[in-house]
């Protein structure tokens, strides 16, 4: 590398432009080199996690439709407001390929997306936070080298990504240039996200502030598409559909027509962005933000004096973002159950996966759908409570440690946030889902028994939080990922767990799934089970963080 | 609860804030602490001497019962320092090495936030120390450097009533003008009859600020005293060869050691009683002279520098 980088200065000698140009970009094979080291097991993951979801997928999907009879039939039904908003036009519902991008295709080109743009935040503007980035610009190594590198690697990250749910679909026995093409449409989605991420990185100071800005543009994206496929023709795509990318990566219809000169579009843009990302590199300092940081209070009021608020303070906006989140879903979904139920006829499996054990369709769909909510209120509570162990490894708790309040008060405080917001989170979305179904259905009552229903998940909650606990107090250098793992395995059981023929005794006793549902006879024994393990899952960990040596720092 | 704010403990001050004798404290395989022994008298500044990993911040963070330690005892405002840890803190004020904050408050955010931990607030107090090590409480945590995040902890403990402050390389990353208000903010404590540890591997600072000295090496106590014991011995060695007999120079005062070899000696002196003996040694007709200065580096590089020869340095009273 560093050869190379020397026969190139010396071949541009006499031409300064050219040299600062390649000075700007010299070690860029190194970072590469370097940022693969660090995130080869987190792609790998990735990669392995969500080509096998699309072998799973088209396998339960095969058994699901067998003949082509079935999936006739379903192709007559599956153009509904309902399926076109959660996942797009299902242009090729009558063939198991398009069967499978109606089921999967929007899940993967989103994690793929999210994967992007965390990856890319983590090793941009994470690394530049907290001063790595310094130390490593300080030596040979051009300004644009590192930007560059983790471009290049995520990139190539998502042709890998591509290929494998290609080979995938084809080892399933799709049609080759269906799959290829379903694969590229994953890759061009998440390379304009990619681009967005890079873009991000250098407006916002942080790299919480880059995350939620892509985040943002991937929501903005996400609902566009929504709007233009409810409102298209028959499969054939509306306007609107243009102005999201991931309607673009939609419009290769993919087992349909597929048509790949859409991806050229992707391609174009990522590009663009990609140029726009190192143009503002050249012109900010480094550590700075191109959007302006304000000055703020110069000491702390009452509340946040206190520990409870100074928990509340610290998790505002990601209380603020997921209370939105789950509001907007839980209405979504209120506005489109009658319609996804008409669409179910109950002896299939996959409405028996959706329905559990309820005897009617549409009550079980509710119920369904409100356990999505407490599974997203989950994810909030889970990441609410980490903070505990974030807390601890940044190094924060060695001053709030060495203050006048015990560490199970210092805990506990924190663990207000996630305790009351779950609750609250929980009546919302429920009364959400209720006003929108009740006014679908023309019966304005329904509000009072999905907010009870969904308040049968507190425990489960609960049960999050005092894992989260647990974790953090008795391994905490792991915790994070654990509980991660922990809970991905519950809603991976929970939602999907009938349709993979997982036996009953695992699907139907976790944490969530083992609350009866809305529209099932109320027994309030598993409640107070999981209660119970969450009190003492709870009372262990923080006599284990009371006892044991700070970490961290 | 044993009764640490009791009246009885409280108004009879114990006469020393810290008392260590022989911690230990092994992470892992690794050994941390090997038998430490470490005093701080109340109304007293303490310096705390060691490299990187000999065990200073290790030492402190068992002070202040983040960790818990494997064997010796320790007393603390005559306290234990884990059973009785949230009692003893509102006695203490601590400035870490390596300051950490939440990055999404400002550094007066910060403050008062360590200070409702003390429950403690006292603005006037508070604003008076920002204005002396100039720092502006309205920015950001993530926007302050090292030095300013070093700050932070220096004002929410200095503008604290804590008894105790306990100082680990609190003037990493501040500029020299800073350190001036650093030793002046320390000199103060001590007028107001607080305690203060301080760790350091500054001499200067430590020659200038502390009236005892605790120098560590591999978690295990190498030298301690006041700098006053320790002065002598930090006496300069002289060598002198003259026309007239050395052994005269043993009667002045100020003179040790004096080893004699015909015309030349070689002795140790007090650098107060310089004057005397250079009138001396002028009566005596010298050819040649020459004076080593020691210093507390001198002193403390003693304990180290032998270890880079690769020997093993004796008991720490090798040195007179």
């Amino acid at each position: 590398m560093n050869t190379t980088v020397g026969t190139l200065v010396r071949r541009s000698n006499g031409n300064d432009s050219a040299r600062a140009l390649r000075n700007a970009y010299s070690g860029s094979g190194i970072m590469a080199r370097f940022i693969l080291h660090r995130n080869w097991l987190r792609m790998l993951i990735w990669v392995i996690v969500l080509a096998g979801m699309v072998v799973l997928v088209i396998d339960s999907q095969r058994v699901a439709f067998p003949t082509q009879a079935t999936r006739d039939a379903y192709a007559r039904v599956a153009n509904t407001p309902a399926i076109a908003a959660l996942t797009g036009l299902p242009y090729a519902a009558g063939t198991l390929g398009g069967i499978l991008n109606i089921k999967l295709w929007m899940t993967v080109a989103i994690a793929l997306s999210f994967a992007v743009i965390f990856l890319t935040a983590r090793n941009g503007r994470a690394e530049e936070e907290n001063g790595r980035t310094e130390l490593l610009r300080a030596g040979v190594l051009g300004r644009h080298a590192y930007s560059l590198a983790g471009g290049l690697v995520f990139a190539g990250f998502t042709a890998v990504v591509g290929v494998a749910c290609a080979a995938g679909a084809i080892s399933q026995g799709l049609p080759a240039e269906g799959a290829l093409l379903m694969g590229a449409s994953f890759t061009g989605v998440a390379l304009v996200f990619l681009g967005v991420a890079s873009v991000a990185g250098q407006l916002a100071r942080t790299s919480r502030g880059a995350n939620s800005l892509a985040s943002t543009v991937l929501a903005i994206s996400y609902l566009v598409r929504a709007v233009a496929d409810v409102n298209s023709d028959g499969d054939r795509a509306n306007g609107l559909t243009w102005l999201s990318p991931i309607g673009w990566a939609q419009q290769t219809r993919s087992y349909g027509e597929n048509q790949w000169w859409p991806l050229l579009l992707c391609l174009l843009v990522a590009l663009l962005l990609g140029g726009v990302a190192l143009t503002l590199e050249r012109r900010r300092d480094l550590g700075s933000g191109l959007l302006p940081d304000r000055a703020g209070p110069r000491g702390a009021s009452a509340l946040l004096r206190t520990q409870v608020g100074l928990s509340l303070r610290l998790q505002r906006g990601s209380l603020i973002g997921w209370t939105l989140g789950i509001i907007v879903g839980a209405l979504f979904y209120g506005t489109v159950a009658t319609a996804m139920a008409d669409l179910l006829s109950a002896d299939t499996p996959i409405a028996q996966a959706f329905t559990g054990r309820s005897k009617d369709v549409l009550d079980g769909l509710l119920g369904y759908l409100t356990m999505i909510n407490a599974l997203l209120v989950a994810a909030f509570v889970l990441q609410s409570a980490d903070s505990i162990r974030a807390e601890e490894s940044s190094g924060r708790t060695e001053l709030q440690w060495s203050s006048a309040t015990s560490r199970v008060r210092w805990a506990l405080a924190r663990l207000v946030v996630p305790v009351v917001a779950s609750l609250g989170l929980l009546a919302l979305s429920g009364a959400a889902l209720g006003v929108t179904f009740g006014a679908a259905i023309g019966d304005p009552g329904q509000a009072g028994r999905f907010v009870w229903a969904s308040l049968a998940y507190w425990p489960s909650a609960l049960l999050v939080i005092a894992v989260v606990v647990l974790c953090a107090a008795a391994i905490p250098r792991v915790a994070a990922t654990v509980t991660w793992v922990l809970y991905g395995a519950a809603v991976i059981v929970s939602m999907f767990g009938d349709l993979f023929g997982l036996p009953d005794w695992v699907s139907q006793n976790t944490p969530f799934t083992a609350i009866p549902r809305l529209g099932m006879d109320f027994t309030p024994l598993p409640l107070v089970v999981i209660a119970a393990l969450a009190v003492a899952a709870g009372g262990v960990g923080l006599s284990i963080l009371s006892r044991r040596d700070m970490t961290g720092a | 609860m044993r009764s640490v704010k009791g009246d009885g403990v409280s108004h009879m001050t114990p006469s020393l804030a810290v008392d260590v004798h022989g911690l230990r404290k092994n992470f892992d395989s690794t050994r941390a602490l090997d038998g430490l022994d470490l005093a701080v008298e109340t109304g007293t500044v303490a310096g705390f001497l060691g490299p990187n990993g000999s065990g200073k911040s290790t030492t402190i963070r068992i002070l202040l019962g983040l960790l818990r330690a494997d064997g010796g005892q320790a007393t603390l405002l005559g306290g234990d320092p884990w059973h009785d840890a949230v009692e003893l803190h509102r006695r203490i004020a601590y400035v870490a090495g390596d300051v950490t904050l939440w990055p999404s408050l400002t550094g007066g955010q910060a403050i008062d936030i360590l200070g409702a931990l003390r429950g403690e607030h006292d603005r006037e107090r508070v604003d008076s120390f920002l204005a002396r090590f100039d720092l502006d409480p309205t920015k950001k945590a993530r926007s302050y450097s090292k030095g300013n995040r070093q700050k932070v902890a220096l004002v929410a403990a200095f503008a604290s009533r804590a008894e105790l402050l306990f100082l680990d390389e609190p003037t990493n990353g501040l500029d020299p003008l800073m350190e001036g208000v650093f030793t002046e903010c320390v000199t103060e404590a001590r007028s107001e009859g607080r305690s203060v540890l301080l760790s350091s591997h500054v001499f200067a600072e430590v020659e200038k600020l502390c009236d005892t000295v605790t120098i560590i090496r591999d978690g295990r106590t190498v030298e301690s005293g006041t700098l006053s014991e320790l002065r002598h011995l930090k006496r300069s060695t002289v060598t002198v060869t003259l026309d007239g007999d050395p052994r005269e120079l043993e009667a002045l005062e100020g003179v040790h050691d004096l080893v004699a070899d015909g015309e030349r000696a070689t002795f140790t002196v007090d650098s107060v009683a310089l004057p005397g003996l250079l009138a001396a040694i002028a009566r005596l007709g010298p050819r040649e002279l020459v004076s080593t200065p020691p210093s507390l580096e001198e002193l403390f590089l003693r304990h180290y520098g032998v270890h880079v020869a690769g020997e093993k340095p004796e008991s720490p009273t090798a040195v007179p």
